[in-house]
């Protein structure tokens, strides 16, 4: 070793003393931050957190069963009925808080599937050369041209009945394309890079340079997929109830609709029957697209506010 | 804005006046970094002045201050910049608009990336000149053609498009467009270190010639004091935030003050001396004379206690191999990278590749190790036969041969500590397992001299030096105790005062470990310091080879003589003063 060496390395030492220990936590705790510091995501946070709790606490919050028909039917809102009840003589707000478990374990569980073999489709896409990457490129690609919502009817349609889990499949057989075809992209442009041809010459093999060396880099992008994932679930959930195509006897937002629309719920003036559910949809969905501003902000830093121009 | 101009009378000649300036970097959640400390100077009409330092140590910072071109989260937090007499700190924004035509304009590292693709270089001249009037429409035509032909372009670039132009001639296009607004003060932050090493002499030879000719004022911004003492009459010299030494040219070459300044010089030698000789390397040539030549240092004590057992045949040999790429575009010429390259990397010899870009040297790297398969030809390493190795057989190549990457930066996984980059091919290429693969890290990191081992196996890239970073990379290179080394221009992304560690280092684990050594590079000097061979390549071809030190000194073909002028070197400037 040289006597330039031996000098620098304690000065770059005491440089870096400055540098607080590396910790999972402590970055984890600065992304959730950068989430939280950007004004459109705590508003998307807020509103998602109180319909979990709305979910999670349903029991307790219903005033009534949701399945109880014993009321008196088609009641505009009252001081018992705070949204009235439905045709059958059932309770519109207890309908409504439960129905808010659907929607939230569908988007959640349909969501999180679908980018599960959005990432692994699209990474091993995007490693891939050659005539492999053709053939998935091939499948993916006719997934994508495929229209979604009339492939979601047939399948739905095929499989009759099937319950939430049948259209939570639905949802992810047609729904993980559009994620894979986003991570491919990330994933080409971060296979060019040399720390991965670094990890090529440390003799890893391929699944491990994809998901341990790749994967972590584009945590962010995986997770605003999985909110868009989860957007769309809901959406087509609430979609295919509304058609009729799932389990009309459960209580969600999306039967609500349907049923609502079935008793004409419009012509006899109970707008609060259409209006209460799509509301809540709309505002799932929008909460979900809100936080994705702030994990965008992660992604790429310029994309922060609060840095006005001084 | 040509009040100032007019009421300011000729007498003046200070056109610049910088006191107690500071700027400070207040990103949020991170403690405020003083960039810019205090700095005051001032600058002459008509002078040229070079601004020099490392990285880090607030150059362009300053530089951004000055145009007021700062972005937050710099902030200039004290001191006065006069400019033509008025304070620029105060202007407003249309006023600072205004004053771009015959104020102050900067060219940056990049710009020759600011041009905009989609429009001709003719419609970026008639912006300018649309935007501030100053020249009648009639004569624009004319004016756009003539400031080209003073950055010694053709005029008939003016029709082309910025993707249809090389590197070199968009940064002469991004002068012209400073040039166009008449400046009296330009910044140049760094106008060619993005630039091939041939180009960069010939545009600094433009910029000289258009300061004297033109007679605007300027600022050179370099990390390259080579570069600032050969085109600039006074230098100053930045470290940490301050102005550290402030003189003339050849009082900073021949009697610097600064024990920075200093270092600085110390690390220019001309490749071309009979000695060459830089702060911990010894002259290898004064070495190699007395008997000791690397290669038979490294035969001669093969067996370090680490070392594995090695096949006895274990050179490369490169063999008739040429390599052709696709046409980049339809209609074009298929592009000849390699054409009939053929050497031996002997167990234990050091060789050095030089060209500048495009000569095909990383090319070579990559079918060397097997990332990239020839067009023609063999390459062999030992009996293996590189060019028809699948993916098994590229792993047990990679065991023993490694590659040195240009960019620490970017060869490190930023989400991973150096513990687990450095486990990794202990795990994938040895036996080692628990705590020897331990113990084996360890010795890696005291190995490229980063103690204590304990404390750097748990950091993350970003907590690192550019230096530390490369000296990772070397380390992960040497896990799997490798027999060749290839290192694709290890030092260039490094500051000068870091180059030096990084060669020894690179020198002293071919001493020791007997590794052989393809070392591939622009620069002469560091070829000249690090090995014994040398091949030139032009154009795909080898024009030259031999002995480094012979080559070096008494160059035959014209291409290495023109890589050889395009070395920065103070010292022939003061042999030409002398």
């Amino acid at each position: 070793m040289t006597s330039t060496q031996n000098v620098r390395i304690p000065t770059d030492g005491a440089a870096d003393g400055a540098v607080a220990a590396p910790s999972r936590w402590r970055s984890l705790g600065r992304t959730l931050g950068v989430v939280w510091s950007n004004g459109k995501a705590r508003v998307g946070i807020v509103i998602l957190g109180l319909f979990v709790l709305v979910a999670v606490f349903a029991p307790l919050l219903a005033p009534y069963d949701p399945k109880d028909t014993s009321f008196d039917r088609n009641l505009d809102a009252t001081g018992a009925h705070w949204l009235g009840t439905t045709a059958a003589g059932e309770d519109v707000l207890s309908q409504l808080i439960f129905g808010a478990r659907i929607s939230i374990l569908v988007g959640l569980a349909a969501g999180v599937l679908s980018t599960l073999i959005a990432v692994a489709i699209g990474l091993s896409w995007g490693y891939l050369r050659g005539f492999a990457s053709e053939v998935v490129g091939f499948i993916v690609n006719l997934f994508l041209v495929i229209p979604g919502l009339p492939l979601m009817i047939v399948i739905a349609a095929y499989l009759q009945n099937g319950g939430i889990l049948m259209i939570i499949a639905v949802i992810v057989v047609t729904g993980w394309a559009w994620g894979a075809r986003v991570l491919r992209s990330q994933t080409q442009s971060l296979r060019s890079r040399d720390f991965v041809t670094a990890a090529q010459f440390s003799g890893e093999r391929a699944p491990r340079i994809v998901f341990r060396e790749i994967l972590p880099n584009m945590t962010s992008l995986i997770v605003g997929s999985l909110f868009g994932a989860a957007t769309a679930a809901i959406l087509a959930e609430a979609g295919l109830e509304f058609l009729g195509l799932g389990d009309s006897s459960i209580v969600s937002w999306g039967t609500m609709l349907y049923w609502a629309q079935n008793s004409n719920a419009l012509l006899t003036g109970q707008w609060a029957l259409l209006f209460a559910p799509g509301l809540c949809i709309a505002l799932l969905a929008l909460s979900l697209t809100l936080i994705n501003f702030g994990v965008d902000a992660v992604s790429n830093p310029r994309l922060r506010e609060g840095k006005a121009k001084k | 804005m040509t009040s100032t101009e007019q009421t300011v009378p000729e007498l003046v000649d200070g056109l610049l006046d910088v006191r107690d300036l500071s700027v400070v970097y207040e990103s949020p959640g991170a403690a405020p970094v003083q960039a810019v400390d205090h700095v005051s100077f001032t600058l002459k009409r008509g002078e040229f002045v070079g601004l020099v330092g490392e990285s880090g140590s607030g150059k362009s910072t300053l530089g951004f201050a000055l145009t007021r071109l700062q972005k937050p989260p710099a902030r200039t937090n004290g001191g006065k910049i006069f400019f033509d007499g008025s304070d620029i700190r105060e202007l407003d924004t249309e006023m600072l608009r205004k004053q771009r035509q015959g104020g102050f304009a900067m060219v940056l590292q990049s710009g020759m990336n600011a041009l905009n693709p989609v429009r001709t270089i003719r419609n970026h001249f008639l912006d300018i000149f649309r935007a501030h009037g100053h020249v009648a429409p009639a004569d624009r035509e004319a004016r756009a053609a003539e400031l080209v032909r003073k950055v010694e372009l053709e005029p008939s670039v003016l029709a082309r498009y910025p993707g249809e132009l090389s590197g070199g001639m968009r940064q002469r296009v991004s002068i012209a467009l400073a040039l166009s607004l008449e400046p009296q003060l330009m910044v140049f932050d760094e106008p060619t270190t993005a630039l091939d090493v041939l180009v960069q002499h010939a545009v600094m030879d433009t910029i000289q010639a258009l300061q004297k000719s033109e007679n605007f004022t300027a600022i050179l911004i370099s990390h390259d004091l080579g570069i600032v003492l050969e085109a600039t009459e006074r230098v100053l010299v930045m470290h940490e935030g301050r102005i550290v030494e402030d003189g003339s040219s050849r009082d900073i070459l021949e009697r610097p003050q600064d024990n920075y300044t200093r270092m600085l010089l110390s690390h220019y030698a001309d490749p071309r001396a009979d000695v060459v000789e830089l702060p911990g390397f010894p002259d290898r040539h004064a070495r190699v004379a007395a008997g000791v030549t690397r290669a038979e240092a490294a035969t001669s004590e093969p067996t370090v206690v680490t070392r594995s057992v090695r096949s006895a045949d274990s050179a490369i040999v490169v063999d008739h191999v040429s390599k052709v790429y696709p046409p980049p575009r339809r209609g074009e010429k298929p592009v000849r990278a390699l054409d009939d390259v053929s050497f031996t990397l002997e167990p234990g010899q050091s060789l050095a590749l030089v060209g500048a870009s495009g000569s095909g040297k990383s090319t070579l790297a990559k079918l060397v190790t097997g990332i990239e398969k020839p067009t023609e030809g063999t390459v062999r390493f030992g009996d293996v036969d590189v060019t028809r190795l699948r993916a098994k057989g590229l792993r047990d190549l990679r065991s023993n041969v490694q590659m040195v990457f240009q960019d620490p930066y970017a060869a490190l996984n930023p989400l991973h500590t150096v513990e687990y980059t450095l486990s990794r091919p202990i795990h994938n290429m040895t036996d080692l397992r628990g705590d020897d693969a331990r113990a084996r890290l360890h010795e890696l990191l005291e190995t490229v001299g980063l103690t204590p081992t304990e404390t750097f196996a748990q950091k993350l890239p970003h907590q690192l030096s550019g230096g530390q970073r490369q000296r990772v990379v070397i380390a992960r290179a040497l896990a799997s105790d490798p027999q060749v080394l290839i290192a694709d221009e290890p030092v260039s992304m490094l500051d000068v005062s870091l180059r030096a560690g990084v060669l020894a280092l690179l020198e002293d684990l071919r001493e020791k470990w007997g590794v052989s050594l393809l070392y591939i590079t622009h620069d002469l000097l560091s070829a000249r310091l690090v090995t014994d061979d040398i091949m030139v390549l032009h154009d795909g071809r080898v024009v030259e080879r031999g002995v480094t030190a012979d080559v070096l000194r008494n160059p035959q073909d014209d291409y290495t003589i023109r890589l050889l002028d395009a070395v920065p070197n103070p010292r022939r400037l003061r042999e030409d003063v002398a």
